[in-house]
């Protein structure tokens, strides 16, 4: 079954190209600082040094490596970006399902608390807590972010369940005695599956667009390198004013090129599986 | 033209959001009051640090801090009074700019981002659906594809970092456009024709980016609708009968319209998110501006004066497109929803 769902999408071209870019990243995230074995933190007197062979993408007012900067803030904002996306899955999860189950006064109380987290602006609230540690670790920063970005795929869930559960192939099933937990596996969990999948990739990318919002407002992550926070140093340097292209291209391009990537893996992924949007 | 079943929807969503906009000034009332580790005993002790060696001014402050949180007196009175002064207009004082009021402050810098937000929000959001549903209408031509792949890659360009490129393109190395602010260092804000030139050159760039990349978001979401309802049964059988592309295309577009209103009301919130950033990156004298400095200052009431503003006109704008919607969908109109 796994191979026969498979298959399309590794015929489709975007499919492939989205999926290599990211792959690509994410081994520069994981690997990069272990081959590259420049300290990020390093000061040196060689500041403000574009590109050459010593430094092969320039340095910092503070001559520290922007390419091992990099490398280092990639694997933070993947690792921020999969924490945040983790979190607003399960949350999502638990909240729609046990709508979609329980019904009745539950669904009404988890809806009106989903309506309300949904209209609010996630990323001000976000901003507000941040703005309240004065220590803020990756985790914490995810956490925030991560608690925020579940309400659409909870109310998505919970429609999908609605409508799976009052299908004949599921009444078989009850009739035939499964039990709950196999039905929830083999019958209604399925239906989500691919959903579930695409909202995970843009939570990712939600998680990574957050943490570069929060950390040029000055709320990022207290400790460590990460894309935002590089950015936010290029701001704070007036790198950008100043001309020095080395300093902040990099990483907004390593943002643009993870989280366009996965966009593109989700839409190629709903066009494959999506039977309304197929073609014929 | 109002109908009652119209006013009953209306009247829901607007009970629903002030319901909403309670709970989230008991969250900002909340925050730092739950939060471990005392904020506010943080707050008073890097007070010493924000106003520099002059005691009196400490001391001024830290006895606003106590009188604005009012940590004195019992929560239930702390939340009542705090709720009470929110809904009057009454954010507290300044620190940072001690003694002047918040409210007095946030005023003057609010029509600057409302200058940049709306019109870029609906120049988007116009661009971005004819856009896609160009593409959905010209399906599997080259237009589809390059519109596709184009918003995919620009509409995850984050507008602070396309902002950026733009200072450093046209401002620094080609020296078109001003670099910073809102209007040029040493003019004075006036109703001159000189003044609103100067005043639309330092407008382009931030304007452009916040345009350019939520662009691409709304062409992908109108795309999707578009093709989704001219694969939909009335588009068949009107197919059937003969009538032409161009008017089935109509009667699908005018459809896919109506999600797009509530996807507008739902990204609020993230657009503002972003301008706010934008303001700081561009130094536009905007609340997102404001937001910064305050935060760099640690200026509490004020930070929790600019979110209840903040979060009251999303909530606001909210309404109004709620409004939108209702006048042009029928069935909220005619009340055969539900």
């Amino acid at each position: 079954m796994f191979s026969t769902m498979i298959r399309p999408l590794f015929k489709n071209k975007k499919f492939i190209i989205g999926i290599s870019i990211f792959l690509l990243f994410l081994l520069l995230g994981i690997l990069g600082p272990t081959f590259y074995k420049v300290d990020p933190t390093e000061m040196t007197w060689d500041y403000e040094q574009p590109p050459s062979v010593e430094h092969p993408l320039g340095t910092d007012t503070y001559g520290r490596d922007i390419l091992a900067q990099l490398l280092h803030g990639i694997r933070s904002s993947l690792y921020i970006g999969f924490l945040a996306a983790t979190i607003s899955l399960v949350l999502g999860t638990i909240v729609g399902s046990l709508s979609a189950v329980k019904r009745g006064i539950v669904d009404d109380t988890l809806m009106a608390m989903t309506n309300i987290v949904l209209t609010t602006p996630s990323i001000l609230i976000a901003i507000l807590i941040a703005s309240y540690l004065r220590i803020r670790s990756m985790e914490a920063v995810a956490v925030i972010l991560g608690l925020f970005q579940w309400p659409w795929f909870a109310r998505a869930i919970r429609a999908q369940l609605m409508s799976v559960t009052s299908r004949e192939y599921v009444y078989l099933s009850i009739m035939a005695g499964y039990s709950d937990l196999r039905l929830v596996i083999e019958d209604l969990l399925p239906t989500i599956a691919t959903y579930a999948f695409m909202s995970f990739v843009l939570f990712i990318n939600g998680g990574i667009m957050g943490e570069a919002g929060l950390s040029l407002i000055g709320l990022g992550p207290t400790r460590g390198i990460s894309l935002g926070l590089m950015l936010q140093w290029a701001v704070l340097m007036e790198a950008v004013r100043r001309g020095l292209w080395w300093w902040f291209i990099p990483p907004g391009v390593a943002i643009v090129a993870i989280t366009a990537s996965l966009m593109v893996v989700s839409t190629t992924m709903d066009e494959v599986f999506n039977p309304r949007l197929r073609e014929e | 033209m109002a109908s009652k079943p119209m006013f009953r929807f209306l009247l829901r969503r607007f009970i629903f959001l002030l319901v909403t906009y309670i709970v989230a000034t008991t969250v900002v009332f909340i925050l730092p009051r739950a939060i471990p580790g005392n904020p506010l005993a943080q707050m008073l002790s890097s007070l010493s640090q924000v106003a520099q060696a002059n005691p009196e001014a400490i001391r001024a402050a830290e006895r606003t801090l106590m009188k604005e949180f009012g940590v004195d007196k019992p929560v239930l009175v702390q939340y009542g009074e705090f709720l009470l002064k929110a809904l009057r207009g009454d954010l507290g004082t300044s620190i940072s700019y001690y003694p002047r009021k918040v409210i007095d402050l946030i005023v003057p810098v609010i029509p600057w981002t409302l200058i940049l937000l709306l019109p870029a929000t609906l120049v988007a959001w116009i661009l971005g659906n004819t856009l896609g549903a160009l593409a959905a209408y010209r399906r599997n031509t080259w237009i589809d594809k390059g519109v596709l792949t184009s918003s995919l890659v620009v509409s995850q360009i984050p507008y602070y970092w396309l902002g950026m490129i733009f200072i450093f393109l046209f401002g620094v190395r080609l020296g078109w456009l001003p670099v910073q602010g809102a209007y040029s260092q040493g003019t004075i804000p006036s109703l001159s024709w000189g003044f609103f030139v100067d005043a639309l050159k330092h407008y382009v760039m931030p304007f452009a980016s916040i345009v350019i990349s939520t662009m691409g978001g709304w062409a992908i979401g109108m795309r999707v609708m578009v093709v989704y309802e001219l694969g939909s049964d009335y588009a068949l059988f009107s197919e059937y009968l003969g009538m032409r592309d161009k008017r089935i295309f109509k009667y699908a577009f005018r459809n896919s319209l109506l999600p797009q209103i509530t996807g507008l009301a739902l990204n609020l919130g993230t657009v503002l998110g972003g301008a706010l950033i934008t303001e700081i990156v561009f130094n536009y004298p905007g609340t997102g501006f404001l937001l910064f400095k305050a935060l760099t200052t640690l200026d509490y009431p004020m930070i929790q004066g600019i979110f209840v503003i903040l979060i009251a006109s999303v909530y606001l704008a909210n309404f109004i497109v709620d409004f939108l919607y209702a006048w042009i969908d029928p069935r909220i109109r005619l009340g055969q929803e539900e």
